[in-house]
């Protein structure tokens, strides 16, 4: 989860926070948000990630690399 | 592992991240999932220009939000998912109670401007810091502290008019002497 906490990248919480924990907005922000979220990653992100490698160290064999 | 294996991880462990935010923008599940798709292509072709040890997901979601906005302007605005269709096909969590709530959460969420809906996802759900948020909209820091003030305002008026009705007169009146002031 940690991922997702409402604070900055530094580690700070934030002093001025209106969407922090306990405000109404920042609960239900979150909820919709982590409705999106869905872990399974469909297979057309995996194959793509794939094919742009493969193309990728072929293109780097062919050009004898940078 | 090599430098490429290792932007290829970033990747696919930023991709829900991504989806979500895709779709909190385009709010439609398929056109979110092009934009996505986009989004991978342009960052694997630009992945020289990402400095490792800076924020990967910040900076795909940078390139995302353009992705979004140029579409966008190229095609013109096109009607948003009014029927609902997305709500419909989105997963919510089983465990969830209250979805009621959520569904009216998510209709006053999509009544907002674009500016402030993407800064509250931005701060309040993404877990960027304002100053990532700024760099992500290519704004100051200050414009986002004000999106999200306002986008605040907005979905408390619009939550309370939504819910349950036992606000009374009172809400309603809120709710029309607010809405000049937030717009």
């Amino acid at each position: 989860m940690s991922e997702y906490e409402t604070r900055s990248a530094s580690g700070k919480p934030r002093r001025d926070d209106p969407l922090g924990a306990n405000s109404e907005i920042g609960k239900k922000l979150r909820e919709y948000y982590d409705g999106l979220m869905s872990p399974d990653v469909p297979d057309r992100f995996t194959d793509l990630l794939s094919q742009l490698e493969t193309a990728e160290s072929q293109r780097k064999k062919a050009g004898g690399n940078e | 592992m090599s430098d490429a294996g290792e932007f290829k991880t970033g990747l696919l462990k930023a991709i829900p991240s991504l989806r979500a935010f895709a779709v909190s923008l385009s709010h439609n599940s398929d056109k979110a999932d092009d934009l996505v798709q986009e989004t991978l292509v342009k960052a694997w072709d630009k992945q020289t220009s990402f400095q490792p040890g800076t924020n990967l997901k910040a900076w795909l979601f940078t390139i995302l939000r353009n992705e979004f906005y140029s579409q966008m302007r190229k095609r013109g605005r096109e009607v948003q998912d009014s029927e609902g269709t997305m709500t419909a096909r989105l997963a919510v969590h089983p465990s969830q109670h209250g979805s009621l709530d959520l569904k009216d959460f998510r209709a006053a969420l999509e009544r907002l401007p674009e500016d402030q809906r993407e800064a509250v996802v931005l701060i309040g759900a993404s877990g960027f810091s304002y100053e990532e948020a700024a760099e992500i909209c290519g704004c100051a820091v200050g414009t986002i502290k004000s999106r999200v003030s306002r986008a605040r305002v907005r979905l408390q008026e619009l939550l309370s008019i939504e819910g349950e009705g036992d606000y009374g007169p009172d809400a309603i009146a809120a709710q029309v002497m607010g809405s000049g002031a937030a717009a």
